[in-house]
């Protein structure tokens, strides 16, 4: 059975939206959907370009619907947590009065039976709208739009952003490799793969000889050093972006282990002040004990908590910098 | 005879198609690149330019085609392309750069592992960020709604999609490579519940993780390596507007467009590998060509027997030059398609021989 490791990445988009959809997110709000004059037709949900010859459509809105005609649909008979509702409903290609092209949303019919190519249907508007496309809940069967009782009304300004956030849970193999090598720093020792074409030496995870793209198994495994020598460096200011835990300035340095052509990148120096981070630099890793690992998130770097100097003198080579891989 | 500026395949793999892979996608890359490489009788030092296509999104991860370079063998340093596209399309690129004439050799790929996460989640993310996505409109249900409009439109009934699903399937027994083969009643398939109705589980693709690589070379390096290269001898993609709702549903322009582009009119073809994922897509689509009963469509299974995203179409090709070089056939065509709907189409022709 293959080891996997499952990770959920969220994309909080937020997207500017000009001045054809910001419109119409806006009429949104005003319980009203328009479209644009593209030559003899009307297009709804408006583009800002003709279809056909590309130039940029003057912004000349119409009101079209809010009933209109379904001219497709599916039955949703499962609905994912994308979906705007959390029933069985339809997706539909409603023609909506006045325009003509379809409309794509989500008709909340109740059952399978209700649904048709040709039925009526309106929009049924959601309450508190801040313009977005699911300002419109859903359309239901009729020709009559249904407006809530604790309607908000439109907003004051023009609606110019909107935000658009999917969660994704992905699910990825754990290589035998990979698992070697985090078994390997979960000991306090470094795996590398050597390989037996070209003779590079590579960090243990890795499956395959990026050089001659072959295939290295656990039988060129390789006990990689624990001393080495800092090539280059950087200090990170933080943004506080999601995610970030550190607060104040902080180095990450590339060292180059002993006698290898393996260069760790990125690495954390432990209890060294930004001000001695240096090329050159002899460091040796650190590893957590076992009461410290217990409180360690589980990281790439696995038991690594960094890397602390050594005493010896620096190691003087200019052409330390060029090797950062 | 060929000009010294055609192309044509001269080595191709496809990789085991699978629900649930245990490889990283580097890794199935390295194996169908190896495989593509012997299969041409060259070595990767010999490739003077490569091009993948695979989709950020279906990894779970920004700039995974970066990892998936470690299975080019990119040392000494080689000039490298990436399309967010199917394979097919990395094919067109490397096409187009090999007819600059000053290198020979090229790799094309596609690869997915459809299996990291579901589909139906990951293909909004895909479409119109204003209009669309905030629906979580996924693959299936905007085929189901073009699916309606060619049924009401009588162009096709869901017992013809039935048939074509368990032809595919049947089809698909003689191939190495696919996922869901066997017999099926058309009976007994249409009794089952709808997914997206109208769409019934047998109208849906498999999902599927799998790799594609091919090599195409210009006509002189073809020649030297290969007793049978597969010329290209049409090429050319189309594409319509994004928005479903603003197309007639029951046609493929763009299709047609390809087709005419690359030059199927001017002889028959006896195989065609199209991207029919869905089953109401192939008829659809052979209309969309012009292509008579004589025409064998899908001998492999296609996308309904296997389809790795972004892998899919590029096995179209793969397949369609196997038909001439080891099935005997003379001029066959593989088509391809991105987007909701069929919104983009591409057509490759291929010819045995010379020309």
């Amino acid at each position: 059975m293959t080891e996997v490791v499952q990770a959920t990445i969220q994309f909080p988009y937020k997207r500017s939206l000009g001045p054809v959809v910001g419109a119409f997110m806006t009429a949104l709000t005003d319980r009203r959907i328009i479209g644009i004059r593209s030559g003899d037709r009307v297009i709804s949900p408006p583009l800002e370009w003709d279809p056909d010859t590309a130039e940029e459509l003057d912004h000349d809105f119409v009101d079209v619907g809010p009933a209109g005609t379904v001219e497709s649909w599916s039955w949703v008979a499962t609905p994912t947590e994308q979906h705007p509702l959390d029933v069985p409903f339809a997706f539909a290609l409603v023609k909506l009065d006045g325009a003509d092209t379809a409309f794509l949303h989500a008709v909340d019919a109740g059952s399978i039976d209700a649904m048709s190519t040709g039925m009526r249907v309106a929009p049924r508007w959601r309450a508190a709208r801040i313009g977005h496309i699911t300002d419109i809940e859903a359309f239901v069967p009729g020709e009559e739009p249904v407006v809530p009782d604790d309607d908000g009304g439109a907003v004051d300004e023009p609606v110019t952003m909107m935000d658009y956030n999917a969660s994704i849970t992905y699910t990825l193999p754990v290589t035998p490799n990979a698992k070697r090598a985090e078994e390997a720093n979960d000991e306090g020792r470094f795996l590398g793969l050597k390989c037996p074409e070209c003779g590079r030496t590579y960090t243990g995870g890795k499956g395959y000889c990026p050089v001659d793209a072959i295939e290295l198994t656990s039988e060129y495994e390789v006990d990689l050093p624990q001393v080495g020598t800092v090539t280059s460096y950087t200090i990170i200011t933080p943004v506080q972006y999601p995610g970030q835990t550190e607060t104040e300035p902080f180095s990450r340095v590339h060292v180059w282990l002993d006698d290898t052509d393996v260069i760790l990148g990125y690495q954390p120096l432990v209890d060294v002040p930004n001000a001695d981070v240096r090329v050159g630099m002899r460091v040796a890793a650190v590893w957590a004990s076992e009461a410290e690992k217990a409180d360690l998130a589980s990281t790439a770097e696995g038991s690594l908590l960094g890397w602390i100097p050594t005493g010896e003198p620096d190691v003087d080579d200019p052409t330390l910098v060029d090797r950062i891989q | 005879m060929p000009s010294a500026d055609d192309i044509a395949l001269i080595g191709w793999s496809i990789s085991p198609m699978v629900r649930n892979t245990d490889k990283t996608e580097a890794q199935m890359l390295l194996e169908v690149i190896t495989g593509a490489v012997e299969d041409a009788g060259i070595t990767r030092r010999e490739v003077d330019f490569t091009c993948a296509g695979s989709c950020d999104y279906v990894a779970g991860q920004a700039f995974s085609f970066v990892q998936n370079i470690d299975a080019i063998g990119a040392w000494p340093p080689k000039r490298d392309s990436h399309v967010e596209m199917d394979g097919a399309w990395a094919m067109y690129e490397a096409w187009l750069r090999l007819q600059l004439g000053d290198i020979d050799v090229a790799v094309a790929m596609g690869s997915g592992r459809s299996s990291t996460a579901d589909p139906a989640l990951i293909y909004p993310m895909e479409m119109d960020p204003y209009y669309l996505a905030p629906l979580g409109t996924d693959a299936a249900s905007f085929s189901a709604l073009q699916a309606r409009a060619l049924l009401d439109a009588g162009k096709v009934t869901e017992r013809q999609m039935a048939e074509i699903a368990a032809r595919c399937r049947r089809d698909a027994q003689g191939n190495p490579h696919a996922q869901v083969t066997g017999d099926f009643d058309v009976d007994a398939l249409l009794a089952e519940d709808y997914v997206r109705s109208p769409l019934r589980r047998h109208d849906l693709p498999p999902i599927t993780d799998g790799a594609v690589a091919v090599v195409i070379a210009r006509a002189d390096k073809a020649r030297e390596l290969c007793e049978n290269p597969v010329w290209i001898s049409g090429f050319a993609h189309y594409s319509e507007l994004h928005y479903p709702g603003m197309r007639d549903l029951t046609s493929s322009p763009s299709t047609t467009l390809a087709a005419k582009a690359a030059g199927l009119e001017e002889a028959p073809v006896e195989v065609a590998e199209i991207q029919s994922a869905f089953t109401h897509e192939e008829p659809l689509l052979v209309e969309a060509l012009g292509l008579g009963d004589d025409v064998a469509v899908n001998p492999s299974g296609g996308p309904l027997a296997a389809n790795p995203i972004m892998a899919t179409g590029l096995t179209r090709v793969a397949e369609a030059a196997a038909q001439i070089r080891d099935h005997g056939k003379h001029r066959t065509l593989a088509h391809s398609t991105s987007g909701p709907c069929l919104q983009q189409n591409l057509v490759c022709i291929l010819e045995g021989g010379d020309k």
